[in-house]
Parts: structure tokens; C-alpha cells; sequence
């Protein structure tokens, strides 16, 4: 049958009406919110090849990337603004909220749309793209030290002054929606990302992979999927100590997030940046997967893990490399320039 | 918070700047106190006014970790002030 698409001269051009409407079939949106994904529209999965050793179970990457603002945050991000607006806490305040970037840029954009003020504080090795970003999209960045708050816990600096800017003057001035203590976090990941892959799926997902980092996705997925199939394994992903994959987290230096629930997860698999890095590199120049460092990470644990999965495996693709292009000038030096 | 470029202060001190971040709880108070000094020239001397109990640790571990020199801590009535001279080269970790 022909597209539709090829009929396009029999468009009546009478019509001068400026207002088309919302079409799910055509994909044309009123608004950018409508295209957060859900079980109706799920970010892609893409089978992973040539990077895993043979034995492997096949890998999927979920496309994080693809949602509208550009990362896995977008699910949690309309999940904690919507939670705080129904239960009446955002009235009137302007947000804060300590992010490595993602949450961060997700929530500017949102509040962009609905016109909020927004203030991240940021820890300082984040690459300059994402701090960038966030500027761009109108929110106030505050850089800061991971050391920050030396008598607190180290590695949390922004944590530790997001809390204290929603804390002093009596809060009357900004609301913190808190990624890391929020079960909202946890609903985005159960009531969307779980669903979508058991359905991308078809049930036949064994193993789930994803990073250690606020702990939502880890969590609501991992109890959703262990709802469905009890035998499915969840594996996190850990890096090591002052390690540089932004939006990861070891627990040995960082607080382990309130939401995390260590009963979804099976097993742990610590990853050194190095090889997160070099599996990023070969995700861009053998899958073109235009990837972040933290999906390297992921990928490069899907390698490792032992014993026999059960269907396929699925991994998290949190963001684009786009955002880490200072993280890569580093890493190739001067690979790929003319050899004289 | 109040930010002036005051000077004579009771202590004796003469500070190039002031900081009152009472009502601030830490590590905000630590944080603003950062920002401050990289105003400064290195050798002037930032008054700080702190009521988070926390400052008395937070503040020293500051000066400690860059490498200002903290000339005195003053803490009664529930106000701490310090006065923190400005060290003299290596850029600040908060940009």
C-alpha cells in the first residue's frame, strides 16, 4: 500500500487554518512534554554487536537519548515535578536541585515550559557542555567542590548546598525535588521504562544492566521486572573511587541514595574508567552509538557478566556523547588528526 | 545576606569585605565565603558572619583546604564571625 505521504498534492490547499492539531500518526506535538516516553512510546532498543566477547547473551541498549531532553532524567524529572505541583509543595517557590547534569537539564527545560525559576548546583568535574546546557536553558548554575562540605560526606558537596539552599531562610524560597530520596524517581522507572522494556521485549528480557547513580531507574525497574519474572537478573554498574563517569556513583566515596532497594539487586559489577572509556570509543567506531561514557560502562559490565543469562540482556544508554566532547578531546589526544 | 566592601571592623582587623550569611544553614555560608574571596586581592581580609553552629568546623576546613589563613574566630550569642585573609596564588576550587 502506498504512504500516505505520496499523496501529498491531493492536500486541499484551501484550508488557512494556522492550527493543525495534535496527531499521534503523523507525530506532530503541541507541546515538546508530549513526547516523554511511556509503554505507547518507548525509547528504542538496539541490538548491540561485535563489541561483546563470543558466549555473550545478545545485548539491547535502550536509547535513553532519544527522550526529548535528551537522557534517561527526562522519565524522573516530569515524574518529580508533577508529584511536588499535585501535592501543592511547588506553589510559588523556585526549584534547587543538586545534579551531575542530566536531572538537571531535564528539569530546566521542563521548568522552561512552564516558566519556573531553577537553580542547580553542580559538582565541579562535570564537563562544561552540561553546565552550558543548563545555562542556556535559563537555570542558575552553582559549580561545586565535591569537598564542598568537608564535615558532611565527601563526594556530596552539591547535595549538601542544594539542601542547605532549600533549607535556609525556613524554606520559604525554593523546593528540592531530591532525585536521591524522592520515590517519585522510583514510580518514573516502574511505571515507564519497566513496562517498556518488558513489552520491547516480549517477556524475554533475563537480565537488566544500569548504572549506580541516584538509583531510580535500578530500583523501578528492577521491581518491576522482578514482579513480572522473579529469575531476571539486575546487575548495577559501579565505578571506582574518584572515578570520571559523570552521573555514576561508588558508594565507598558518595551516600547511598535513600530509593536504592538492595533487594532488586542480584549483583554488582565494578567498572574502571579506563575500559568504560575504550568501550565507549568502540561503541562510537563500531555500532556509531554516539554515546556518553557511563553507557561504555554499562556495555563494558554486560561483558564481564558471568554465568548464563536467560533471553537477552538489556542496558541502559543514560546520554548522548554530545555532552561529553571535552571528556573526548582527553581521551583520543591527537588520534584521528593527519599523520604527516 | 549582606556583601559590602566595608572596612574597619571591632576586632581590629582591617577587612576588605564583609559577608553576613546569617540565617544561612552550611555548607551555603562556606560556599558564599568562596565566592567572596576570589573577589578579593590575595593579602585582603574577608569578615564572615555565620550563625550555622556548622561554620565553626565548615569555615577552618576551608581555609585549611585552599589555603587562606584564618586570623581569628569570634563565636558568641549564637553568631560566629571570621576573618579570612586571602591566600596569596593557586586559583580557588569554586569558579
Amino acid at each position: 500500500m502506498e504512504p500516505e505521504i505520496a499523496r501529498i498534492d491531493d492536500w486541499p490547499a484551501r484550508s488557512r487554518s494556522t492550527e493543525l492539531g495534535r496527531s499521534d500518526e503523523r507525530r506532530r506535538y503541541e507541546d515538546l512534554r508530549e513526547l516523554l516516553p511511556n509503554v505507547a512510546n518507548p525509547t528504542p532498543l538496539v541490538r548491540v554487536r561485535r563489541v561483546l566477547p563470543d558466549g555473550c547473551a545478545p545485548l539491547y541498549l535502550k536509547l535513553e537519548w532519544l527522550n526529548p531532553f535528551g537522557s534517561i532524567k527526562d522519565r524522573a524529572a516530569a515524574y518529580l515535578l508533577r508529584g511536588l505541583e499535585d501535592s501543592g509543595r511547588l506553589d510559588g517557590k523556585e526549584l534547587v536541585e543538586p545534579s551531575s547534569g542530566n536531572t538537571g537539564i531535564a528539569l530546566a527545560a521542563l521548568a522552561a515550559l512552564a516558566g519556573r525559576k531553577l537553580t542547580v548546583t553542580i559538582p565541579d568535574g562535570v564537563p562544561d557542555e552540561k553546565k552550558l546546557l543548563l545555562r542556556m536553558l535559563g537555570a542558575e548554575v552553582w559549580p561545586t567542590p565535591d569537598d564542598l562540605c568537608p564535615v558532611d560526606h565527601p563526594k556530596d558537596g552539591a547535595i549538601a548546598l542544594a539542601r542547605s539552599l532549600a533549607e535556609s531562610g525556613g524554606g520559604e524560597r525554593y523546593v528540592m525535588p531530591n532525585q536521591y530520596q524522592n520515590p517519585d524517581n522510583v514510580k518514573a522507572h516502574y511505571e515507564t521504562t519497566g513496562p517498556e522494556i518488558w513489552h520491547q521485549t516480549e517477556g524475554r528480557v533475563g537480565a537488566f544492566i544500569a548504572g549506580f547513580g541516584t538509583c531510580g531507574t535500578l530500583t523501578g525497574v528492577g521491581r518491576y521486572l522482578k514482579e513480572r519474572n522473579p529469575e531476571i537478573r539486575i546487575i548495577a554498574v559501579e565505578p571506582q573511587k574518584g572515578h570520571r563517569l559523570p552521573g555514576l556513583k561508588n558508594f565507598q566515596e558518595a551516600k547511598q541514595p535513600e530509593i536504592l532497594d538492595w533487594d532488586v539487586i542480584d549483583e554488582v559489577v565494578p567498572i574502571d574508567d579506563e575500559p568504560a572509556y575504550e568501550m565507549t570509543k568502540r561503541l562510537f567506531r563500531e555500532q556509531a552509538l554516539i554515546v556518553g561514557p557511563s553507557t561504555g560502562a554499562v556495555v563494558e559490565a554486560a561483558a564481564r557478566v558471568e554465568g548464563e543469562i536467560e533471553g537477552v540482556a538489556v542496558g541502559v544508554s543514560p546520554d548522548s556523547g554530545l555532552k561529553y566532547l571535552s571528556y573526548f578531546r582527553e581521551l583520543l589526544g591527537d588520534e584521528g588528526t593527519p599523520r604527516l | 545576606m549582606t556583601y559590602s566592601t566595608t572596612s574597619p571592623s571591632d576586632s581590629g582587623i582591617q577587612a576588605s569585605a564583609t559577608l553576613d550569611t546569617s540565617g544561612l544553614l552550611c555548607p551555603l555560608p562556606v560556599y558564599k565565603a568562596s565566592v567572596a574571596l576570589q573577589k578579593l586581592a590575595p593579602g585582603e581580609v574577608l569578615e564572615l558572619v555565620c550563625t550555622d553552629p556548622g561554620s565553626l568546623a565548615d569555615i577552618p576546613a576551608l581555609a585549611h583546604r585552599v589555603g587562606h589563613r584564618l586570623l581569628r574566630t569570634v563565636a558568641s550569642g549564637g553568631k560566629q564571625t571570621f576573618w579570612l585573609e586571602k591566600r596569596a596564588s593557586r586559583s580557588e576550587s569554586v569558579r
